[in-house]
């Protein structure tokens, strides 16, 4: 038994030191580029409608593919229609939370096949009075239809993120309704909004641009 | 075998010559009998007779508006070929007139020569025009900015009224019954003694309205009631001197559930005819025309105003034209004018004033037999906007007898309205978006940084009041005309190239996260196509014709776009954007590929009655871009589907002076569905079947 234990742990080292030596001969070890999608990312806001808008940002990690209450390792924050970046400088929006991070965004127009590198892309921050996601109705990333009421993300924008630590993420804005529904009916657009699906890739290797998983 | 050859030949010579000889009489006779009276003055503002303009024009006379027994104007152009009245985008919202694609804000109409003022959001609500005292409706269609101005891309639509001929009291009495208890009385005199003639009418309607919202509250069109009212004074002072008097007022208004809606309508034409000698004529005309709206809209239960729209527009308009024929069938034509507007608006900080100053100049003329040429140019200067020359040159070429080549090149040109460049208006209800004119739009944003209501500017602040230029377009037509016996066919081939197209971009973005909107010269679009009239004499007493359109109207920039593939779309199911292809592109908004109408007019002199039937298709078109791309594709779910109104009328006359009409509106009841309608609530195209009866008292 004892025996059978130390003939695998030999085994184990010499793979295990193979692996390693086969590494160092190629490239280094590279985490997957991971492809997913994020759904019914809950953004609620107080307000609204006249009256001052607030309400805590609902902050998510790429990392993690999930929302997060950590004060610091977040990259995008939604609230209602507002997105903001975990980088830049205060907007003046009540609320907000503190940025610690370097993130930016730059809005890519194509598909989200289309965007595969954040190789030389410009990334603007969060400022004062200013979103890199800027808001309004069709100038960020909906279009607002007054006559319907409903929400509708502009299609071919697609949003190249640098996270709060440096990596980077493609994401594409599917839905703002729960359960991102092909058709909008009027009971969804009054009860189901503020809630968030989007797809996106993320690539955990530092400094790597790459935005495709081939 | 060889004589046989020439003898065959010979006979169908013979045979031949006989048969031209014939059609040739027979064609003289028919165009005699069928087209003296078709002359037009719109397309050069001399008399012409319609199947000799090198243009394309389409002429409604009395005779078809009486016997359709429509009342409107909008009604009898519907019916046209290549004339579509759609409504804008909104729901409720106005309908507006197009000709070869070209919507309602590039068409000009004109009552005897003079423009009519009073435009809703570009849009003139031609449901305004009775056509009671209407000699004929001329419509001219291409660029006509040459002769009229401002307004004449899309096409100049002229009423022409009656001149009384009688010497005794002539006129008639009618009332129509319809459908929504619309109720429609007129009365018009005429009378003409020696050098002196008059001519009265009045016109009242009234009616319940109807609603194309049958599940909410309110209705699509209140209730309103109008009157209109013509006085005019024909005086021969001289064989050489005559003086033209008109004078007309229509008031309306709608019984909405709280508020006020009032529309006023005025205005006074003198013309002075002079002949000098034989072949030179000056023409005197001064024109004064007044628009005015009185809008309110008041909370039920407060008691405030929730929205005030005055609207008060002044057009005052010398102008001196002088024809001179130099010989049969060359006529050099020359005008001048001057245009003083000015508006005062409540949605407008200050009053605001135009003035411009024009001059035109038109030779018609016959180079060679067969060849008939019209050149003309017009040069527009105006106090707001740069000034504008447009040319236009036209031509016809008899190629046979019975047929003929037509082609014209001219441009076009719209003056920024007063709202383009003043208005100042912020929607409160609406959620709080503002929409600056360029002449104030840089006060405006100031305005509201001081205020802090403004988060980011979105335009480089050195572009803002920058001047916007006129709105132009080069309108090609080429066509051909055939004439011969019961058939009269033409076919027409049109191109519309507009440029610096006035459109709104986003200024600013507000702290409320609303925009602030303004105007820019941006777009070209272009439409073209071709249009197909066949008219066929069946029978003595038989009418038939049918005419066809084909459409294609793009955004030029937005196919550019497409073309260099930054144009997305998003799959219904996956929500995934995917590039659009050129072909996905559907065109404008409310253009339709096809239109086709057919009518039958048939009449039975033994009894005194008389039929017709009218059928109007228009396949289908989209209202608006709704899935974000900013404009219209074929993945839409904005798109009405073709249908077809029918309309029928029988008349018959009695007793010599009276005639009783019945007829059907929309005879297959079509309602349609609007895609813009809220889910679960239906908004309809049309009210539905209406029916009608009029009766008319000759005399």
């Amino acid at each position: 038994m004892k025996t059978t234990f130390k003939l695998f742990s030999l085994l184990f080292m010499l793979v295990a030191f193979v692996a390693c030596s086969d590494d160092e001969d190629d490239t280094p070890d590279l985490a997957a580029v991971e492809s997913s999608t994020a759904s019914n990312i809950e953004a609620p806001q107080t307000g609204g409608q006249g009256e001052p808008v607030g309400g805590p940002f609902t902050k998510f990690s790429f990392e993690t593919g999930a929302v997060t209450d950590s004060e610091t390792d977040w990259d995008i924050a939604f609230r209602g229609l507002t997105i903001l970046v975990n980088g830049g400088a205060v907007t003046g929006t009540a609320e907000e939370p503190t940025r610690n991070g370097n993130g930016g965004v730059a809005i890519e127009t194509g598909t989200f096949t289309s965007v595969t590198s954040a190789d030389g892309l410009a990334f603007d921050q969060d400022a004062d009075g200013a979103l890199a996601i800027p808001g309004g109705s069709d100038n960020g990333w909906y279009n607002y239809n007054p006559a319907t009421f409903t929400v509708t993300p502009i299609p071919g924008k697609i949003f190249v993120v640098r996270t709060h630590d440096g990596k980077y993420a493609k994401m594409e804005i599917l839905s703002y309704y729960k359960d991102a529904p092909s058709e909008i009916t009027e009971e969804i657009a009054s009860n189901d909004f503020r809630y968030y699906t989007f797809n996106y890739v993320y690539n955990p290797n530092e400094g790597e641009t790459t935005l495709t998983t081939e | 075998m060889s004589l046989n050859k020439n003898y065959l030949r010979t006979f169908f010579l013979i045979f031949f010559c006989f048969s031209m000889k014939g059609q040739h009489m027979e064609s003289k006779d028919s165009i005699l009998v069928e087209n003296l009276d078709e002359v037009v003055v719109t397309a050069t503002r001399t008399i012409r007779q319609l199947s000799s303009l090198p243009l394309p024009v389409t002429l409604i006379p009395k005779k078809q508006l009486q016997r359709t027994g429509v009342t409107r104007l909008n009604e009898i152009l519907n019916e046209q070929t290549g004339i579509v009245m759609t409504p804008d985008g909104t729901i409720g919202g106005g309908e507006g007139v197009q000709i070869q694609g070209i919507s309602s804000d590039y068409v000009l109409v004109l009552i005897d020569g003079v423009p009519v003022v009073g435009r809703s959001s570009g849009n003139l609500d031609l449901s305004r025009f009775a056509i009671g005292n209407i000699k004929q409706i001329e419509v001219v269609k291409g660029p006509s900015s040459s002769l009229f101005g401002s307004e004449a891309l899309g096409g100049v639509i002229n009423i022409i009224t009656e001149k009384p001929t009688s010497d005794n009291i002539s006129g008639q009495i009618s009332h129509r019954a319809a459908t929504f208890n619309n109720q429609n009385s007129n009365i018009s005199l005429n009378q003409r003694v020696n050098k002196i003639g008059y001519s009265v009418f009045a016109d009242r309607l009234s009616t319940d309205g109807y609603d194309l919202t049958p599940q909410d509250d309110g209705q699509t069109i209140n209730p309103f009631y109008n009157y209109t009212f013509n006085g005019r004074v024909f005086y021969d002072a001289s064989d050489n001197l005559s003086i033209f008097g008109s004078g007309r007022y229509f008031f309306q208004e709608f019984d909405v559930p709280s508020g006020t809606s009032e529309e006023k309508d005025a205005n006074a034409h003198l013309r002075i005819d002079h002949k000098i000698t034989k072949k030179a004529q000056f023409e005197y005309e001064v024109y004064f025309t007044n628009y005015n709206t009185n809008e309110q809209t008041i909370d039920a239960t407060t008691g405030d105003t929730l929205f005030e729209n005055d609207f008060d527009q002044n057009l005052f308009r010398p102008e001196i034209r002088f024809n001179y024929n130099i010989k049969p069938q060359n006529t050099l034509t020359v005008g001048a004018g001057y245009n003083f507007e000015n508006l005062t608006r409540s949605l407008f900080a200050d009053k605001v004033t135009f003035d411009s100053q024009y001059a035109y100049v038109q030779y018609d003329f016959a180079p060679v037999e067969k060849l008939n040429v019209i050149v003309g140019a017009r040069f527009d200067n105006h106090s707001e906007y740069n000034s504008q020359l447009s040319p236009k040159i036209s031509a016809r070429y008899q190629l046979t007898e019975y047929l003929a080549l037509k082609g014209s090149v001219g441009s076009g040109f719209k003056a920024p309205d007063f709202r383009q460049l003043y208005l100042d208006f912020t929607n409160a209800s609406g959620g709080g978006y503002s929409v600056f004119g360029k002449e104030v739009e840089a006060a405006g944003i100031e305005r509201l940084q001081e205020n802090n209501e403004i988060a980011t500017l979105q335009v480089n602040s050195t572009e803002l009041g920058e001047t916007l230029d006129a709105e132009s377009s080069i309108g090609y037509n080429l066509g051909l005309g055939f004439i011969k016996g019961k058939i009269h066919t033409d076919i027409n081939f049109f191109r519309n190239d507009f440029k610096n197209l006035i459109d709104t971009r986003i200024l600013a973005s507000k702290t409320n996260g609303q925009n602030v909107f303004g105007y820019i010269n941006r777009e070209s679009v272009y439409t073209q196509g071709l249009e197909l009239n066949l008219n066929y004499k069946a029978m003595e007493n038989l009418n038939l014709s049918t005419g066809y359109q084909l459409l294609y109207a793009f955004d030029k920039d937005k196919k550019e776009a497409i073309e260099n593939g930054e144009v997305f779309a998003r799959d219904p199911e996956t929500l995934q954007t995917f590039v659009l292809e050129q072909s996905d592109y559907f065109g404008l908004e409310n253009r339709s590929r096809h239109t086709l109408n057919f009518k039958a007019f048939y009449e039975i002199p033994k009894w005194k009655a008389n039929g017709n039937l009218r059928v109007v298709y228009r396949s289908k078109f989209g209202l608006a871009d709704r899935n974000g791309n900013d404009l219209l594709d074929n993945f839409e779910d904005s798109f009405v589907s073709g249908y077809a109104l029918v309309n029928l009328t029988f008349g018959k006359t009695f007793f010599k002076h009276y005639s009783l009409q019945l007829g059907v509106n929309n005879l297959l009841d079509f309602k349609g569905n609007n895609p813009l309608a809220a889910q679960d609530s239906e908004v309809l195209i049309n009210p539905g079947i209406q029916l009608f009866t009029k009766l008319n008292i000759q005399f």
